[in-house]
């Protein structure tokens, strides 16, 4: 981990969160909006391994906990499990493909609001999973999975030049 | 040979499962000590103020001005008809505030009779700004800019378009975070205006979607109460002040237990659209 991943990670995650909570409310629909922290910990994970992955995740929800959540460590857990399990995936696919990056933002984002539901409202005794789900779940879903067609490749991009950049500056040392 | 063990010309790497494992029991830890406890509020806090409020702040304050010059320029000849409407409007009113002048100094003298100190127009109170709401779609709160700088303290009560929106639950130096009465976990301690009969508000996310918060336990036994009754926050709230306006009944319903009722609340404010509040910065516990 160079200085230069820790800069990009960094301001990509600060980035994301502004973006979240000032920018997209406005372009809201229907009073939701797309996950982008979930997008990056998912796409990090999927482009770089489980560590970063689990890293990655870890702070981004360190970041909601601090602003918006109730007890700090609640979201650091989900979005670090997401980054974990998303990340175990990148050894089996090829990494080129748009479709599957996606497809796996959408199911994380699925996983993530079904874990939301379970721990913040099932246990409140609010049994009425079908108007969350159509709500709530679904609507955000769509609307990550539209973001992160735009916000997967830039991620990508980004990194192969930092890869790049790393892998010259290895070889002028051998 | 342990993986987590070093070898001569090898860089030291943690597997990420022990790396999992080891954030696990952080994450867990903090969560229990800050369930029972607040001590990490303050450097967090202090962090976020240094590298995520500035941002918002910024962020908001163009998106402010971008959207209100775009309605300045679309809506100059709607402005003109309606400067013409006004203007008709003004002399109505100067009518009817002669009447309501007299009327009030008929209130102020029946409420120097009865010594009941005041509206919430007395109480201390300070703008601020919304520069960013809730990350996910839950719960609704939501950071405004001014903090404990600006002498704003947790628990303190929050107000617009003369409604209750919620109370701060969070403090940081330039910024604070204020949950919503409409939130799903939120509940506040409300009475019938006109009977003086207690209740409990709840936010719902179900009901909120249509436009309602929900009330219940009212003992209402007598059947006083009514649909269109104001709701306000009650006196035996230990966290907001009392007299505010919170919303309207708009539906009741009998309890299957037959003693109590609940149902359903328009809220005074429109939290879809709100972009300035006012904190008041009296406090329940301190105020007289």
């Amino acid at each position: 981990m160079n200085i230069r991943r820790l800069l990009f990670n960094f301001i990509f995650i600060i980035l994301s969160f502004i973006l979240q909570t000032t920018v997209f409310r406005v372009f809201d629909f229907g009073g939701v909006t797309p996950n982008l922290l979930l997008i990056f910990t998912s796409s990090t994970a999927f482009i770089k391994g489980d560590k970063s992955g689990l890293v990655t995740g870890f702070f981004c929800g360190l970041l909601v906990d601090i602003f918006f959540g109730s007890y700090i460590g609640f979201f650091a857990l989900i979005y670090m499990y997401i980054g974990f399990i998303v990340g175990k995936l990148h050894e089996i696919f090829f990494t080129q493909n748009l479709a599957i990056p996606i497809l796996l933002i959408i199911i994380s984002d699925f996983v993530f609001g079904f874990v939301c539901y379970v721990l913040m409202f099932l246990f409140r005794t609010k049994f009425n999973i079908g108007y969350y789900m159509t709500n709530i779940i679904i609507p955000e879903i769509v609307y990550t999975a539209l973001v992160a067609i735009f916000y997967y490749p830039l991620i990508l991009s980004i990194n192969n030049s930092i890869d790049e950049r790393e892998q010259r500056s290895a070889k002028k040392f051998v | 040979m342990s993986p987590v063990i070093k070898r001569r010309g090898e860089e030291f790497t943690l597997p990420s499962k022990y790396l999992l494992f080891i954030l696990t029991v952080i994450c867990i830890s903090t969560i229990i000590i800050t369930f029972n406890t607040s001590v990490f509020t303050g450097p967090l806090n202090s962090f976020a103020g240094v590298f995520v409020v500035p941002f918002q702040k910024g962020i908001t304050t163009v998106g402010t001005f971008l959207k209100d010059t775009t309605d300045k320029l679309s809506s100059i000849t709607q402005l003109l008809d309606e400067n013409e409407r006004l203007k008709a409007q003004l002399d109505e009113l100067t009518i009817e505030n002669t009447n309501l002048e007299q009327e009030k100094y008929e209130l102020t003298e029946l409420r120097n009779l009865y010594e009941l100190d005041a509206q919430y127009e007395d109480y201390q109170k300070t703008g601020a700004r919304i520069i960013s709401k809730d990350a996910g779609n839950w719960y609704h709160s939501f950071v405004i800019d001014k903090g404990s700088d600006d002498g704003i303290q947790i628990d303190m009560n929050v107000i617009a378009d003369g409604g209750l929106v919620g109370r701060i639950i969070d403090v940081g130096p330039d910024w604070a975070k204020v949950q919503a009465i409409i939130a799903d976990n939120a509940s506040v301690s409300g009475m019938v205006l006109s009977s003086s009969d207690n209740l409990i508000v709840s936010g719902d996310l179900e009901q909120y979607r249509q436009g309602y918060i929900t009330f219940s336990k009212l003992v209402d036994d007598a059947d006083k109460v009514s649909i269109g009754d104001k709701i306000v926050t009650s006196n035996i709230s230990d966290k907001y002040l009392p007299g505010i306006l919170i919303g309207y009944i708009s539906t009741i319903d009998d309890d299957s237990n037959n003693l109590t009722k609940s149902g359903k609340i328009t809220p005074a404010v429109d939290f879809e659209h709100m972009n300035v509040v006012l904190v008041l910065l009296d406090q329940k516990k301190n105020a007289h």
